[in-house]
C-alpha cells in the first residue's frame, strides 16, 4: 500500500516537474508578429513559405511567427491602418523610399545600423548607405535591387512576323502597322491599378528625358512640374498611344493578368518591373510554368529603345529593394528585440537570398550569392543590372501628395480626358499643397 | 415575513436596469457611438499619420471639408453613388417586386427555379463577382472572345469610356441585388389571405386593380423598408467596386466609400479628410431616409 501510494506521488511529482519545465519554456516562447508583402499566386511562393518562414520557425523554437501575407494596394492600406492606430507588427516589410513614407518619416521603426554591425561589409555597399532611405538612416535592410522597367520582349513572335528587336523608338513605332495587321498589340501592360504605369514605364521615361538632376531640382524648390522639361515627359507619353504603340486597353487591363497575356501571344513586348520575372517560371508545386524553360531563350529582358532628346540614354528606373524593418516600440535591448532581429538577419541571410535568386523573387543585395540551375530567365535578369543606368522611380523619391495625381493623370492622359500641360499643373498644384503642409 | 421597502424596490429595479442596459450601452459607445464622435473631432483636424493617441494634432476648422468640396474627384464619386442610389432604388426594387409577383401570382412557370437563380448571386462573395465582371469585360475578357467570333477585331471597351465606365458597374448592381428584394417582397406577398384576393376577383378587380388597390397600399411600409435599405446600401458601395474596377479608370468609377478608403489609405494618407468624408455619407443617408419617411407619409397607404 505504502509501496503503491509513493510510486503515485513520485509518478505525479514527475508529472508536475514535466508540466512546470515546459509551462516555463511555452512562457519563453517570443511571438512576432509580421507583415510581410508575398503574391500567394506566384510560382516560388511555395518554397518561400516553407523553406524561409517555416525554416526559421524550425530552427528557432523559441521563436513565434504569427506572420500576416499581403499584396498590392492592400499591403500599404493596411500598414497604414496599423500606424494610424499605434499597433505596428514587430518585423515590416517595407520600401526605401515614399512608398513607406510613415514609417521613415515619423521613426515608427529602429535604425538597423547599430544591429548589422561589421556584416554591413559583406552587402553592396548602396544596399546598406543610410543616404539612400528616406528617412536618411537604415529604417529597413533591402534583400535585393529592383528595376521598376523592364521591357520583355517575345522574340520569336517577332522573328515569325519579319520584325527585328528595335533600337529606337521610331524603330518601334514603324512595326505598328505590322503587328495591328497580325492582330497583335505592341505593348501588354496590365495597368487598372494607377501605381503600374507610373512606376514600370513612366519613371523610366522621366529619367531618360529629364534626368535625375531635373527632379533634384524640384525638390530643392529650384525647378517646378509645369516646367518644360517634366511636360515634355508626359507629351512622349502621350505620343505612345498617339502612335499606337500603346492602346488605352492597359488601362483596363488589371495588373494580375498581363503575364499570362503576353505569354499567350497577344503581343510580343510588356512592359513590367523585373519581379514579373517570377511570374514566368516553373511553379514546383505543378512543374508547370508560363514560359517553360526551355522556351525561355526566346524572351528577352532588355528596356525601351532609344527616345529622341534623352538626357540619360540606355537607362532604366531602379530602387533598392523592398526589405524588412524593426518596429520602434519594441523595447531596446528586449528579448523581443533580439528576437526580432534574428528574423531579419535570417531574411537577409545569404541562404534565403540565394532562395530568393533561384525563385526569381529578387536579385541579391549580399554580395558573392550565386545558384546552380537557375531557369534562363533568371540567368538573364541576373545580367540585367550592369548593363544599364539606373534612374529614379517617382514614387519612391516625390511626396505621396505629388505622385498621386501623376497615377491618375497618366490614366486620364491614356483616355485622352487630359492634357499634359493639365496633369502637370495638377501634381505641381498637390506638390505645393505638400510643402504648405510641412511649413504649417 | 419581512415586506420589501419601496426603497429598496426601486434601487434593486434601478440596479437591474443598469446590469440588462449596460452591456449593450458599452458596447454601442465603443464600437459606434465613440468611433462616430472620434471621426468627427478628426475631421476638425490635421492629424498626419503615426498613433492617432498620441495626439499630435492641431484643430483646423472646417478646411477638411472645404478641401473636400474642391476636389474634383468628390463629386464623381457622389455622382456615381447617385446613379447607384437610382438604380437601386427604381431598379432592384421595382425589379424584385415584379419578379416577386409574377412567382406570388403564378404569372410563370417554374417559381422555385427563378426564385432560386435570381436571388443566387446574393450570396456569392461581392469580391468573387467583383472579378468574374471585371475578367468578363475586360479588354482581352471572355465578352471580347465570344463577340470576336462574330466580329473579328472587335474588343471590349464597356470599361474604358469615362463617361460609360460606370454602366457595366450598374448593370453588376442591378443583377446582384435585384434577388434580395425579390426575396423580401415574396415573403411579404406570402403573408396575403388568399381570401383578401378571391374577394377582390368576385368583386371583378383585374390583376392590375389587385395590384394597384390592393397589394401596393398593403406594402407601403415594405416598399419604405427596402428603399431604405437600398439607399444605405448604395451608399455603402465599396467591395463589389473595389474588386471590380477598384474605381478606375482615372478614378472615375469611383464612389463616396471608396473615394473615403483612397483618402485614407492610399498615397498620401489623410484621415482627417477621410473622416470628413465618412460625416459626409452618414449626413447624406440620414437626409435620404428623413426624406423617404416623409414621402411615405405624404403617399403611403395603409398596412
Amino acid at each position: 500500500m505504502f509501496k503503491k501510494s509513493r510510486m503515485i506521488s513520485i509518478l505525479l511529482a514527475a508529472f508536475l516537474v514535466v508540466a512546470v519545465v515546459s509551462g516555463l519554456s511555452a512562457q519563453e516562447q517570443i511571438t512576432l508578429k509580421v507583415l510581410n508583402y508575398l503574391d500567394l499566386t506566384s510560382p516560388g511562393t511555395e518554397r518561400e513559405i516553407k523553406e524561409i518562414w517555416e525554416a526559421f520557425e524550425k530552427n528557432n523554437p523559441d521563436i513565434k511567427i504569427e506572420r500576416e501575407d499581403l499584396f498590392g494596394e492592400p499591403f500599404h492600406q493596411k500598414l497604414e491602418a496599423y500606424a494610424a492606430a499605434g499597433n505596428l507588427p514587430d518585423v515590416i516589410y517595407m520600401w526605401p523610399g515614399a512608398r513607406s513614407a510613415t514609417l521613415h518619416d515619423k521613426k515608427l521603426v529602429k535604425d538597423l545600423a547599430p544591429f548589422l554591425g561589421d556584416m554591413a561589409d559583406e552587402f553592396v555597399p548602396a544596399a546598406v548607405d543610410p543616404n539612400n532611405q528616406r528617412g536618411k538612416y537604415l529604417a529597413m535592410i533591402p534583400i535585393g535591387i529592383t528595376a521598376t522597367h523592364m521591357l520583355y520582349v517575345n522574340q520569336e513572335m517577332l522573328n515569325d512576323l519579319g520584325l527585328n528587336m528595335p533600337e529606337t523608338y521610331d524603330e518601334l513605332k514603324t512595326m505598328v502597322p505590322k503587328l495591328q495587321e497580325a492582330g497583335k498589340d505592341v505593348v501588354i501592360m496590365g495597368a487598372q491599378d494607377d501605381w503600374v504605369i507610373q512606376s514600370v514605364l513612366f519613371s523610366m521615361i522621366v529619367g531618360r528625358l529629364a534626368g535625375d538632376a531635373f527632379i533634384d531640382k524640384i525638390l530643392a524648390g529650384e525647378a517646378k512640374f509645369t516646367d518644360e522639361p517634366f511636360v515634355s515627359t508626359l507629351k512622349f507619353y502621350q505620343q505612345l498611344f498617339d502612335d499606337g504603340v500603346l492602346t488605352p486597353d492597359i488601362v483596363m487591363t488589371p495588373y494580375g493578368t498581363s503575364p499570362a497575356l503576353f505569354a499567350a501571344g497577344e503581343a510580343p513586348f510588356t512592359i513590367d518591373g523585373d519581379w514579373r520575372v517570377g511570374a514566368f517560371l516553373t511553379d514546383p508545386a505543378t512543374g508547370e510554368a508560363l514560359i517553360p524553360p526551355e522556351k525561355q531563350d526566346n524572351i528577352l529582358l532588355t528596356i525601351f529603345p532609344a527616345i529622341p532628346d534623352e538626357v540619360t540614354p540606355n537607362s532604366t528606373s531602379m530602387v533598392l529593394a523592398t526589405g524588412f524593418g524593426m518596429s520602434a516600440a519594441i523595447p531596446d535591448n528586449s528579448p523581443k528585440e533580439e528576437a526580432a532581429w534574428r528574423l531579419i538577419s535570417w531574411l537577409v541571410s545569404p541562404e534565403v537570398q540565394k532562395i530568393r535568386l533561384e525563385t526569381g523573387a529578387a536579385i541579391p543585395s549580399r554580395k558573392g550569392i550565386t545558384a546552380e540551375g537557375l531557369e534562363p530567365l533568371v540567368e538573364q535578369r541576373l545580367r540585367f543590372y550592369e548593363k544599364y543606368v539606373g534612374t529614379y522611380v517617382l514614387d519612391d523619391v516625390l511626396p505621396p501628395e505629388a505622385y498621386m495625381p501623376i497615377n491618375v493623370g497618366l490614366q486620364e492622359i491614356a483616355l485622352g480626358m487630359s492634357t499634359p500641360e493639365d496633369v502637370a499643373a495638377k501634381v505641381q498644384k498637390g506638390y505645393e499643397e505638400w510643402i504648405a503642409g510641412l511649413e504649417e | 415575513m419581512v415586506k420589501p421597502s419601496r426603497h429598496s424596490t426601486k434601487s434593486e429595479e434601478r440596479r437591474a436596469y443598469w446590469l440588462l442596459v449596460l452591456p449593450a450601452v458599452v458596447i454601442y459607445w465603443a464600437v459606434t457611438a465613440f468611433p462616430l464622435f472620434f471621426s468627427i473631432i478628426l475631421s476638425l483636424t490635421n492629424y498626419s499619420g503615426g498613433p492617432i493617441f498620441a495626439f499630435d494634432f492641431k484643430f483646423v476648422g472646417l478646411n477638411n471639408y472645404i478641401r473636400m468640396f474642391k476636389d474634383p474627384y468628390f463629386w464623381i464619386s457622389l455622382k456615381n453613388n447617385a446613379y447607384i442610389i437610382l438604380v437601386s432604388v427604381f431598379g432592384q426594387i421595382p425589379l424584385g417586386f415584379i419578379f416577386a409577383y409574377a412567382i406570388f401570382r403564378k404569372l410563370v412557370r417554374f417559381g422555385d427555379f427563378f426564385q432560386t437563380m435570381i436571388y443566387l448571386p446574393a450570396v456569392i462573395s461581392p469580391i468573387v463577382v467583383g472579378i468574374l465582371w471585371q475578367t468578363f469585360f475586360s479588354p482581352y475578357g471572355p465578352l471580347t472572345k465570344i463577340v470576336q467570333h462574330f466580329k473579328p477585331g472587335w474588343r471590349s471597351t464597356f470599361l474604358l469610356d469615362p463617361k460609360r465606365a460606370i454602366i457595366p458597374v450598374l448593370f453588376v448592381i442591378l443583377w446582384m441585388y435585384t434577388g434580395t428584394y425579390l426575396i423580401i417582397f415574396l415573403a411579404n406577398l406570402q403573408k396575403f389571405e388568399p381570401s383578401i384576393l378571391e374577394a377582390a376577383k368576385i368583386d371583378g378587380a383585374t390583376e392590375f386593380q389587385t395590384l394597384w388597390y390592393v397589394i401596393l397600399p398593403a406594402l407601403s411600409g415594405v416598399i419604405v423598408t427596402t428603399v431604405i435599405l437600398a439607399i444605405s446600401g448604395s451608399l455603402k458601395s465599396f467591395n463589389l467596386i473595389f474588386a471590380m474596377t477598384g474605381g478606375n479608370p482615372a478614378r472615375r468609377t469611383s464612389v463616396l466609400a471608396l473615394y473615403m478608403y483612397d483618402t485614407a489609405f492610399r498615397g498620401a494618407p489623410n484621415y482627417p479628410m477621410a473622416s470628413a468624408i465618412s460625416m459626409f455619407i452618414v449626413m447624406l443617408s440620414i437626409i435620404l431616409i428623413i426624406f423617404t419617411k416623409a414621402v411615405e407619409n405624404r403617399y403611403g397607404g395603409r398596412e
